[in-house]
């Protein structure tokens, strides 16, 4: 039988229950608002928001490939695509783009030039040390490690700081040889 | 020519306050928007006596001074908007349009979630917003 | 205009908030849990409710803006509305969602067959967390009839599930 075809972001978007952004936007201001007051310092909201996002990440790593149709990645590179135009775009509702490959294929930057997270959102002066969006590089590092991928995801970019665009940074550690965890149809 | 507009709280608290004019006449259209607030709250609690409508949140023409006339908004959190201006003809609908854009700009200021409800509106973008719907007052159109 | 996400984004996020303030922060203290949780929902409710009333008349009385978060404001976070509302006519409402997305869509199930030795523990458990859970929709709501110039308390009851009631009792 012939593998089924991944399916596109759009389509896989198109079919999964959707809700008003707003609501996820501004649960999560709400969150990190209240994390910055319980915690105090911006260190350890970054840390914790990470911690969630790496929570998530694994637990949103199942639905994405029951979803998507995405069986397995050849490599790394495939996997950075599928996680930008696919999950991304299954989630989130934007899709990212890859660039600035190293050498060797296993570092990489993953471009957002919008995402919901950050609507409404202006940072005060006090939280300028803090990733708003650190959820996103928890979650990419969750998903990953459940796909035996160990990797080490940073911000290089932040438009809530002044950059022209969200960048993180993905950077391949490991790879744990697969052993077919997902069975194969025949 | 608008000259100022005002954001204020449920608990008449100011929240905003941008003015238009070179003038320093701060503390004048400070006192001229404290004095709507008066007008909004007969307004809003005795509806019949001053023949407004019920509960529309666009108040209309709050009060004529020798110089300005004052325009008000109540929205259903409580929460006043006030536009002062030199304008003698003001169309209705360019007024309720005004209104309309604010409330918008408005809504998004409190929606980040680093803006603390009932303390003043800091954030510079709802700054540019406001700008740019006062520019475009009564052009008629953008939206 | 028009903005959506996945509707597992949402509850992801509510499922992992909770936990990080059951499990992480709070620990011994479900109380500080909990009152975070409720706080973290009543500013939602605020800012909701500026968003959902903008192009809407005011209310004229308390049983409007009830009815509003019955039906308009219910449909826009849930899909759906209130099933059943009701008064004793003296500031207590209790709005009833026969069934509540964010207990069935989250799985905090306790219906579950349970064949561990440990029922009731493992019962009482899920039950603790699913009432975890529903702090975040009372300061939801909380928040929104605040706003909206109605101060109040509210409560869940999920005695009936997948039914959830929510009692609010206004103040003064």
């Amino acid at each position: 039988m012939a593998p089924i075809a991944p399916r596109s972001g759009d389509a896989v978007f198109a079919n999964v229950e959707r809700v008003n952004a707003e609501l996820f936007t501004l649960t999560y201001g709400a969150i990190v608002r209240q994390l910055l007051t319980d915690l105090e310092e911006v260190e350890e909201v970054n840390k914790q928001l990470d911690q969630m996002g790496y929570n998530i990440g694994i637990r949103l790593i199942d639905e994405f490939l029951a979803k998507s149709n995405v069986s397995r990645c050849v490599d790394f590179k495939e996997t950075a695509e599928v996680i930008a135009k696919v999950g991304f775009k299954m989630f989130l509702g934007v899709s990212a783009s890859v660039t600035n490959w190293d050498a060797d294929g296993t570092c990489c930057s993953l471009i957002l030039e919008d995402n919901p997270l950050v609507d409404f959102v202006e940072l005060p002066d006090t939280c300028q040390g803090l990733y708003y969006c650190n959820v996103l590089s928890g979650v990419i590092r969750g998903a990953l490690e459940m796909v035996s991928m160990k990797t080490e995801v940073t911000w290089v970019r932040d438009m809530l700081r002044g950059d022209d665009a969200y960048e993180l940074k993905v950077k391949l550690l490991k790879q744990v040889p697969e052993e077919y965890p997902y069975k194969d149809d025949e | 020519m608008i000259v100022c507009v005002s954001v204020v709280g449920h608990q008449n608290n100011p929240l905003y306050l941008q003015s238009f004019t070179e003038e320093d006449d701060a503390l004048k259209l400070h006192h001229v928007v404290h004095c709507s607030l008066d007008v909004i709250d007969e307004r809003v609690n005795n509806p019949k006596k001053t023949g407004s409508t019920l509960n529309e949140t666009f108040l209309g023409l709050l009060y004529p001074t020798e110089n300005y006339k004052v325009y008000g908004y109540l929205t259903n959190t409580k929460v006043k908007f006030i536009l002062v201006t030199t304008d003698v003809d003001v169309r209705d609908a360019d007024m309720r349009n005004f209104f309309r854009r604010f409330h918008s700009a408005y809504v998004d200021a409190v929606s980040n979630p680093f803006h603390v409800p009932g303390k003043k509106i800091t954030s510079r973008s709802f700054a540019e917003r406001v700008s740019t719907i006062v520019k475009s007052f009564g052009l008629g159109g953008a939206v | 205009m028009g903005r959506e996400v996945s509707e597992s984004c949402v509850d992801n996020l509510i499922i992992e908030m909770v936990s990080a303030y059951c499990n992480r922060f709070y620990e011994s203290k479900p109380d500080l849990a909990a009152r975070r949780i409720e706080a973290i929902g009543y500013q939602v409710g605020l800012q909701l409710s500026e968003r959902y009333t903008m192009e809407r008349p005011r209310f004229t009385d308390h049983l409007e803006a009830i009815k509003f978060i019955c039906k308009d404001f219910w449909s826009e976070v849930f899909k759906k509305q209130i099933d059943n509302l009701k008064t004793n006519h003296r500031g207590t409402f209790v709005l009833q969602d026969n069934r509540f997305r964010w207990l069935t869509r989250m799985s905090v199930d306790t219906n579950q067959t349970n064949t561990d030795s440990s029922l009731d523990t493992a019962e009482n458990k899920e039950t603790q967390s699913a009432s975890m859970h529903l702090y975040f929709p009372c300061g939801i709501i909380r928040g929104a009839l605040t706003s909206l110039g109605i101060p109040c308390a509210v409560s869940a009851d999920m005695s009936n599930l997948p039914a959830c009631s929510f009692v609010v009792r206004i103040k003064g």
